[in-house]
């Protein structure tokens, strides 16, 4: 169960973190990837890491696993709503819930600033995206596949 | 008539997983716009308390197409929706990480890696900027985001479903609360 888009920082909790499946900078490009094609990018996120830890039928399994939670308590919490409609603190409760979520999120974001720090180009990057996305809402695009290229290539160079 | 009302949705979702780039937020309008205007499945009103629902899901919007699908044909349209919506984009992604993992250990995967990392916490952050501006939830919200991103930064071992109810708890208390303060 997940609350509007705190999943990816849950994730990021158990197989970075905790079970230190994979790396940090992986992580963080395969969200990028995964925030840059079609589809939920938590689920395009779950398909990498099975991809990468046991191929497609990890893949498959992951998304599966990942689904069938989600499918039925949504339409739990449908028929759950049905019922309590009049129920004020209802929407209350929820987005209360979704903002204890974005604590994961904050948390891989400081993570991935404080890695930043090493390269200053990093931060940048970070900033510039962060703030054209978030704050002048540029559509996350054409803003990604600007800067991408411009970041991978001082990547380049620096190796 | 089931079979074709399943049908249909399936070629309603099926466009959309491909063209819901950045995740469901960017689809929730052209949903809204195929299932009230065009197949009046639900009306408006309808379609708002869904869209609640289904925030509190992954993905905010994808899991719409799974409480549309039940709301129009039952158990079998949700199951119809949801893989309508899932299934193409999944199998592009999928085909894309295929490519890129192969060539884990060349330069220019490398490259890609670390200079992708830092746009991905950009976006990330844009993301939490964005929620916090559709929540509307004022100091509540970061209130809330704030202790609980201390719970989980020096409490490691903390369950995060605690923290989650924890923060559902939380705003209650701080609704009710204000509820009474402005009836003194």
């Amino acid at each position: 169960m997940s609350f509007g888009g705190g999943l990816s920082g849950w994730l990021y909790r158990e197989f970075v973190l905790g079970k230190r499946w994979i790396d940090e900078e992986d992580f963080s490009s395969s969200l990028a990837i995964s925030q840059m094609l079609p589809g939920a990018n938590v689920v395009n996120l779950v398909i990498c890491m099975g991809e990468q830890l046991r191929g497609p039928v990890g893949a498959l399994t992951c998304v599966i696993g990942f689904l069938v939670g989600p499918f039925f308590a949504v339409v739990g919490l449908c028929q759950l709503f049905d019922a309590l409609a009049g129920y004020p603190l209802l929407p209350v409760i929820s987005d209360g819930v979704a903002f204890a979520a974005m604590g994961l999120l904050i948390i891989m974001c400081v993570h991935g600033v404080r890695r930043a720090m090493r390269f200053p180009p990093s931060i940048i990057t970070i900033a510039v995206t962060a703030i054209l996305v978030g704050i002048f809402r540029f559509p996350l695009i054409p803003v990604a596949c600007v800067i991408a290229p411009v970041s991978v290539a001082l990547a380049w160079r620096r190796i | 008539m089931r079979f074709d009302t399943l049908v249909a949705i399936a070629l309603v979702f099926i466009p959309f997983s491909l063209t819901s780039i950045g995740g469901g937020a960017a689809i929730v309008a052209g949903i809204q716009h195929e299932t009230v205007a065009v197949h009046a499945w639900v009306n408006s009103r309808e379609f708002l308390d869904l869209f609640a629902v289904s925030r509190a899901a992954p993905g905010p919007g994808m899991m719409l197409a799974t409480v549309i699908g039940w709301k129009v044909a039952g158990w079998l349209g949700a199951f119809v929706a949801t893989l309508a919506l899932f299934v193409p984009s999944s199998l592009l992604c999928y085909s894309v990480f295929k490519l890129t993992n192969h060539h884990r250990d060349k330069k220019w995967h490398r490259a890609m890696r670390e200079g992708l990392a830092p746009v991905g916490i950009g976006l990330i952050i844009a993301g939490v900027l964005s929620l916090f501006r559709l929540a509307d939830g004022g100091v509540t919200a970061f209130v809330i985001a704030g202790l609980s991103g201390v719970i989980l930064y020096f409490a490691p071992r903390f369950p995060v479903l605690g923290v989650l109810a924890l923060g559902g708890l939380g705003a209650m208390l701080a609704s009710t609360l204000s509820t009474w303060v402005s009836s003194l």
